[in-house]
């Protein structure tokens, strides 16, 4: 499960997210979210998961049914297969981006760019994003040919199953990672300060807890600090409930689940915040590092690191390797989470068509790598934007949004209380029960409200972009329309699929499923 | 670095870096099962100190 949520979002996005939404202020908020909405809601993905499980159910579909004895229930849990789909398409291609740094830095392929023009130029060049009348510096196939690779290996972990192949990953490449981000956030915060830019690591850190009080009273850093809990735990994925169907009874979660968060929070808040943010503000100011900061939410890594890499370089004489095991620690990480991510739709056709774990991952492995290729080739127009606000941040809140209510409303709060009690090895402090009960749906419905009035209407009708406030240019609208009707053809395919499944196998949903004795990891 | 900012860093670190610390101090060393049979606990555990007045 660790290995599940520590991911790119820790060293990649959480920086960036930090130091743009007010550094301090933005940590009140972010504690918040943790509290009331991210450690919650790992015990209710948790929980949904194991009861589901008791089902030999590991999709959401089958979950909300197992809890909601409703002919709705079923196709609520669409939401569940849709936005997990949705975010590993896009995820594998941020993720490409690592597996390519790591052979440019073994090539020392960007060695002598050390400026921000530079380097920033030549991540752009390699997303196919040079601007007209500049030469690119990589070749136009580069980062197909990235992605072509990440999705394949992907899809062959995927193809051999969660104990066969990600847990084995997790075990090996988890610790390395974090011992190797140890001793990089230790590299970098003792970095002396560079000549003609004359900024410090500290300033760096300054940068992301100097506390300005006044933006707390801006949804905007609410809704990021939300947002940002729910990317880094892979809360309102799918992925923690397929893995938690897995479990027995007599297998605790309650205390795995807070020890997962606290892994995570460990990952991001200590290491991810010690690491891009005060090299980037080292090596190219604090103004610099804002700008980059501001032009794509993964963009400062990969813009920063390499730097580092080569101030490294010039007094020990491995700054390349430093760099191929940081985005290639980097990659295992995105592939231990991206797999996840399609481990409910695995489920789903396992369970209820009974078709072969390989042939379901190869068969998806296809339609994610056609619409991946759509990203790559897009990614200037706006697609991967569109894509990643409706089923990267308001997906996500709505599957959390989902499932509190089926499982703690209609499931009842004494039954879901009980049920993350089963086999438990700490009693978890009452205050959550409440928490869970009443203000972690309510925190998600005043989120759900302020983002549709401030943000998801200006966006549906095309008043703003996904990704900028500027509008949505003619010549994006295409591409825009394009990456919504692929979304909608998501929803009605699983609703029609939900719909065979449960006709096929002769369900009634009024009677529920029948529990199995055996766990389904002994099955 | 300002003095708001290292308050900051160091209540986020130390409120993480504990809530590691502990639960994984629980993981490792408590080896006392909750609820063993799985079938969800009619009460909550009792505390040492509890226990020790009953003997």
């Amino acid at each position: 499960m660790a290995g599940n949520a520590v991911g790119l979002g820790n060293f990649l996005r959480f920086p960036r997210q930090a130091a743009a939404n007010g550094g301090g202020s933005y940590m009140i908020a972010y504690f918040i979210a943790l509290l009331l909405l991210g450690i919650p809601l790992m015990w209710i993905e948790w929980g949904v998961g194991r009861n589901g499980g008791r089902y030999r159910k590991g999709h959401l579909p089958g979950m909300f049914a197992a809890l909601w004895k409703h002919p709705a229930a079923k196709y609520v849990g669409v939401v569940g297969m849709v936005v997990p789909l949705g975010v590993m398409i896009y995820y594998t291609y941020i993720e490409s981006w690592t597996l390519a740094f790591a052979i440019f830095s073994a090539t020392k392929d960007y060695w002598g760019l050390t400026t921000q023009e530079g380097m920033i130029g030549y991540l752009r060049s390699f997303q196919g994003l040079t601007p007209a009348g500049s030469t690119p510096v990589h070749a136009s196939y580069t980062p197909y040919a990235f992605f072509t690779v990440t999705m394949l290996i992907n899809i062959y972990v995927l193809s051999k199953g969660i104990s066969g192949g990600i847990e084995k990953l997790a075990k090996i490449g988890m610790p390395i990672l974090f011992l190797f981000a140890i001793v990089l956030a230790g590299v970098v915060l003792t970095l002396p300060a560079q000549p003609g830019v004359g900024a410090t690591p500290a300033q760096g850190l300054e940068f992301i807890y100097a506390p300005d009080f006044s933006r707390l009273g801006s949804p905007g850093i609410w809704l990021a600090a939300a947002g940002q809990i729910f990317f880094t735990l892979s809360v309102g994925m799918g992925s923690l409930q397929a893995y938690a169907s897995y479990l027995s009874t007599k297998d605790d979660i309650a205390l795995n689940g807070i020890a997962t968060a606290a892994t995570n929070e460990t990952a991001e808040v200590v290491l991810g915040g010690s690491i891009a943010i005060p090299a980037a503000v080292t090596f190219f100011g604090v103004a610099g590092a804002m700008q980059i900061a501001q032009g794509g939410s993964f963009d400062l890594g990969f813009a920063t690191m390499p730097v580092v890499f080569q101030q490294i370089d010039k007094t020990l004489p491995i700054g390349n390797l430093l760099g191929v095991m940081w985005f290639g620690l980097l990659f295992f990480a995105g592939i231990t989470s991206s797999v996840s991510m399609l481990t409910p739709i695995t489920a789903f056709f396992r369970e209820e068509f009974g078709i072969a774990r390989e042939k379901v991952a190869w068969t998806l492995g296809a339609v994610c790598f056609s619409i991946g290729m759509l990203h790559v080739h897009w990614l200037g127009h706006g697609f991967l934007d569109e894509w990643d606000y409706w089923v990267g941040t308001f997906g996500l809140v709505l599957v959390a949004i989902t499932e509190v209510v089926i499982f703690v409303w209609i499931f009842k709060p004494e039954n879901a209380w009980k049920s993350i009690h089963m086999g438990a090895d700490i009693n978890i402090p009452k205050i959550f029960k409440f928490i869970m009960t009443y203000v972690t749906p309510i925190y998600l419905l005043v989120i759900l409200t302020w983002w549709g009035k401030d943000e998801a209407l200006p966006i549906l009708l095309n008043q703003r972009s996904a990704g900028s406030s500027s509008p949505v240019t003619d010549v994006d609208m295409p591409f825009i329309m394009i990456s919504r009707g692929i979304l909608l053809l998501f929803v009605v395919v699983g609703l029609i699929l939900i719909r065979m499944a449960w006709k096929r196998n002769g369900y009634d949903d009024r009677k529920g499923f029948v529990e199995i004795l055996t766990n389904r990891a002994e099955v | 670095m300002s003095g708001g900012a290292i308050a900051f860093m160091a209540i986020s670190w130390t409120f993480v870096l504990s809530l590691t610390a502990w639960s994984f101090a629980k993981l490792l060393t408590d080896k006392k099962h909750f609820d063993p049979d799985g079938i969800g606990p009619e009460s909550p555990p009792e505390p040492p100190h509890a226990k020790k007045k009953t003997k």
